[in-house]
């Protein structure tokens, strides 16, 4: 409690949330100046200049010079607007570099090269190299999602909602409960990934800015459901595990395998029997819209993980480093896929209600086969031959009651 | 038959025009009205796609159309030559006693199907209808326009449907 007051006032001493944990306030400032005062020379240089210039009363209009710039011809909208395809298209602009050297927020076709040595570096771009976050789609998901974005608050006719019996209005709380759980690690992990790659691929970080927005919207949506049904019901210990797996993959490409390809793959299942299994036309609606925005996301993993195995020079080594990362991956996902706060309830929804949940595992059964099937048809989509060595069960793990 | 992309959000006429279901002229009519409401599909954002619709059971063969979405509206209706199958995205197939089921659920309804009788729920299982294509990504679109699909067929309401024997 005394830290927390020590916060609020914003004291030297008092201990903060910082990027690498928390430390005292003081101190973290004490190396933000630190570092500013070591590069000092370089910035004042460029503030004497100006301030120089402007006491001068004097112009600089270097700027309008064109001689290095790719100057000239307009970008052209096509039938439906100005898209990052058709700027892309003018020389000059639309080349992305395979290892990114600006690492900084000088725009890709600037006249930038000049200033180069005045400029900062932001160490934390780390994510140098196009293979690991590009994709072929990415422009196009892009424009997309800005597209087919939609109002959580507006665009569901929650005065139609009804209450359900308590067994089906339970079971839907609960699974909305499990979903507003999970949807915020897809959100997290582009997020914590988005700010390590520089700007140069700028439309890689655009189409992750709408992936956050995605499940923003999504969590949004589903504790909204779950409290106008009556509240949230049980987090999930499993549901954990898989989320830390996600958000702790060592290198882009692999946690967009594990998120985007392999789990978004199965919570597209989930958003698609939502849909099927929803008692009242409002869940129909959220799950139709979530399943939408989740399959964009699905399309990116594949087409991003397409790519980077295009570009390995050692493709073989690579796709062994991947196995590796997927028999890890796989089986925390099954962690959370086989927890009783998700594969019950959707169970009773599938059956129609509490007395028929027998039928309902039924039901999941032929879910979990569909989406067997359908993640090694992605992989094999992105030339990852997984069957051989999938570790998730062919058939679902568990047996029908006699 | 090549379309107008859209039509502007002219007002429906009361009179419905009456098709049998299926053929070429009941999917322009479809067309002609999801064209008519611009605003309602802009709201719901783009659709680049090439939809195949099979009804299964009909004879002396299987009845199979493409409708090409482009941005907020169709543009193109046909009945596919043999070369014209891969141009398609996804195919969705089922007897013609489930669409039927559907579309007169959602003209019983005003436009809106019964809980049953969404696209989603039939396909979803593999039965009574399904969605298939050759690529995993091509019939990812098929969930990326989940929505807009549904309000495509949801437009059947102004359409007097008669079905094949």
């Amino acid at each position: 409690m005394q830290g927390v007051q020590q916060a609020q006032k914003g004291s030297s001493g008092s201990v903060v949330a910082t990027l690498s944990g928390r430390r005292p306030q003081g101190e973290v400032l004490d190396e933000y100046e630190a570092e500013f005062r070591r590069c000092y020379t370089r910035w004042m240089e460029i503030l004497y200049r100006n301030a120089e210039r402007l006491a001068r009363g004097q112009f600089s209009l270097h700027w309008m010079d064109t001689t290095q710039a790719h100057w000239g011809p307009r970008a052209k909208p096509s039938s439906r607007g100005l898209l990052y395809a058709d700027i892309n298209r003018l020389p000059g602009y639309g080349e992305l570099p395979e290892v990114a050297s600006w690492l900084n927020f000088a725009p890709r076709g600037s006249v930038r090269e000049c200033y180069r040595q005045d400029m900062p570096e932001v160490d934390d771009y780390t994510v140098l190299e196009r293979d690991e976050v590009w994709a072929e789609n990415v422009m196009a998901l892009y424009e997309e999602a800005k597209a087919r974005q939609w109002n959580a608050t507006r665009d569901i006719p929650w005065h139609e909602l009804k209450p359900l019996s308590e067994d089906l209005e339970k079971a839907t709380c609960q699974l909305c409960t499990g979903l507003t759980e999970v949807e915020f690690v897809a959100g997290d992990f582009p997020a914590k990934w988005m700010y390590r790659i520089p700007q140069d691929y700028l439309e890689v970080k655009s189409f992750l800015s709408t992936q956050i927005m995605d499940e923003a919207r999504h969590q949004e949506v589903f504790r909204k459901r779950a409290l106008a049904g009556g509240g949230l019901l049980h987090s999930s210990p499993g549901a954990e595990w898989a989320l830390k797996a996600i958000l702790d993959a060592p290198t882009h490409t692999m946690g967009t395998f594990l998120l985007n390809l392999l789990a978004e793959g199965l919570v597209l299942s989930v958003f698609r029997s939502g849909e099927m299994i929803a008692k009242t036309h409002v869940d129909k609606e959220i799950f139709r819209r979530c399943l939408q925005d989740e399959a964009r996301h699905v399309s990116y993993g594949v087409l991003q993980f397409q790519w980077w195995l295009d570009h390995q020079p050692e493709r073989v080594e690579a796709e062994e480093m991947l196995h590796r990362f997927a028999d890890v991956g796989e089986q925390v996902i099954l962690t959370a896929f086989t927890e009783p706060t998700l594969v019950e309830p959707i169970a009773i929804l599938l059956g129609g209600g509490l007395q028929k949940i027998d039928a309902g595992m039924e039901g999941m059964m032929r879910v979990w086969s569909m989406f067997i099937h359908e993640y090694l048809q992605r992989c094999e989509r992105a030339g990852f031959h997984r069957r051989p060595r999938c570790v998730l069960p062919m058939e679902a793990p568990w047996r029908v009651a006699a | 038959m090549m379309l107008h992309k859209w039509q502007g959000d002219s007002p429906q006429s009361e009179s419905f025009s009456t098709a049998v279901f299926p053929s070429v002229r009941w999917f322009e009519l479809l067309a002609a009205e999801a064209n008519g409401q611009r605003s309602r599909f802009e709201h719901l954002g783009y659709m680049d796609c090439v939809a195949e619709f099979c009804v299964t059971d009909v004879q002396p063969i299987p009845f199979v159309v493409q409708v090409t979405f482009e941005e907020f509206g169709v543009v193109d209706v046909r009945i596919p030559a043999a070369n014209d199958r891969d141009r398609a995205d996804f195919r969705v197939e089922g007897p013609l006693a489930s669409w039927r089921g559907m579309l007169e659920s959602i003209a019983r309804n005003e436009g809106r199907p019964d809980l049953e009788q969404t696209l989603n729920y039939l396909t979803h299982m593999g039965t009574p209808m399904r969605v298939t294509s050759e690529d995993p990504v091509r019939r990812d679109l098929y969930f990326r326009y989940a929505q807009s699909l549904q309000e495509f067929f949801n437009g059947s309401a102004r359409i007097c449907t008669r079905f094949a024997a």
